[in-house]
């Protein structure tokens, strides 16, 4: 996952795109037979120190390699913001940005 | 044989820290049905419970015509003290495209990028804020994916 943060005034900006192919229901049906062999992110959360700052739960249909952006409050320059996703079959990734 | 049994003890602790993460809400989990909704009313009826809505106080900006079906940027805003966000849309087999927890801290300004199939028909995307007055405020966009392009949703 790569994640640029980034502090301005009292607000941090994060940009962040995970890497997958969020295979949806009919496009592995029609690749595979099988609609069962869709795979996609279900869940994305960010923390920063602990504290979690965005969590969102998705479906099939946000695009291949999403990109979020998302702000917040509370945090400062050289913190990290550490963000998870978790997909249909349930792999895992943590990747970790620096605020700057 | 320890060290085995020792293994898969520490993957489990592993996992177990990971997800149980303070009040997170894991909407996949506690609201099925949300997500096997075939059309928006339903799949808000399944995330809140009503269909009274506001349409006030939020902004979703989406460009018309949207040029790719398959990445489609949606802008979610408001300035509502809320709980949760929620996105759905009317063009794909199911409604429900994303939903967001409101921690503390968090800004609703959500940026990301959807699919949307192309239907030839305008699409209604509609953006829901849950208030933590317990009301819930919407905007609906309307637009159309250009034909052509990559198969959104299908």
């Amino acid at each position: 996952m790569k994640i640029k943060a980034k502090l301005k005034g009292d607000i941090v900006k994060v940009k962040a795109m995970a890497k997958h192919d969020m295979t949806t229901y009919d496009q592995a049906k029609g690749k595979t037979g099988n609609s069962d062999d869709a795979n996609f992110i279900t869940r994305v959360t960010a923390s920063v120190n602990g504290k979690i700052v965005y969590e969102m739960s998705t479906s099939q249909f946000l695009s291949k390699n999403p990109i979020m952006k998302f702000q917040f409050k509370g945090a400062k320059a050289g913190d990290k913001v550490e963000m998870t996703w978790i997909d249909r079959k349930g792999n895992t990734k943590t990747s970790k940005g620096k605020i700057k | 044989m320890q060290r085995r049994q020792f293994l898969s003890l520490s993957a489990f602790t592993a996992v177990a820290i990971i997800i149980p993460a303070s009040n997170a809400e894991d909407f996949r989990a506690t609201k099925p049905t949300v997500w096997t909704a075939h059309n928006v009313d339903d799949a808000v009826k399944a995330m809140y419970g009503t269909n009274e809505v506001i349409q006030s106080g939020v902004i979703l900006t989406i460009p018309n015509p949207a040029p790719r079906g398959s990445a489609v940027p949606v802008n979610i805003k408001s300035t509502i003290e809320a709980k949760s966000v929620a996105l759905f849309q009317n063009a794909n087999p199911e409604s429900a495209v994303a939903t967001w927890t409101v921690h503390e801290g968090s800004i609703i300004d959500y940026d990301i990028k959807i699919k949307l199939k192309s239907v030839g028909e305008p699409i209604a995307v509609t953006a829901i804020v849950e208030g933590i007055d317990g009301k819930l405020y919407s905007a609906v966009s309307t637009l159309k994916v250009a034909p052509g392009g990559c198969d959104g949703g299908a």
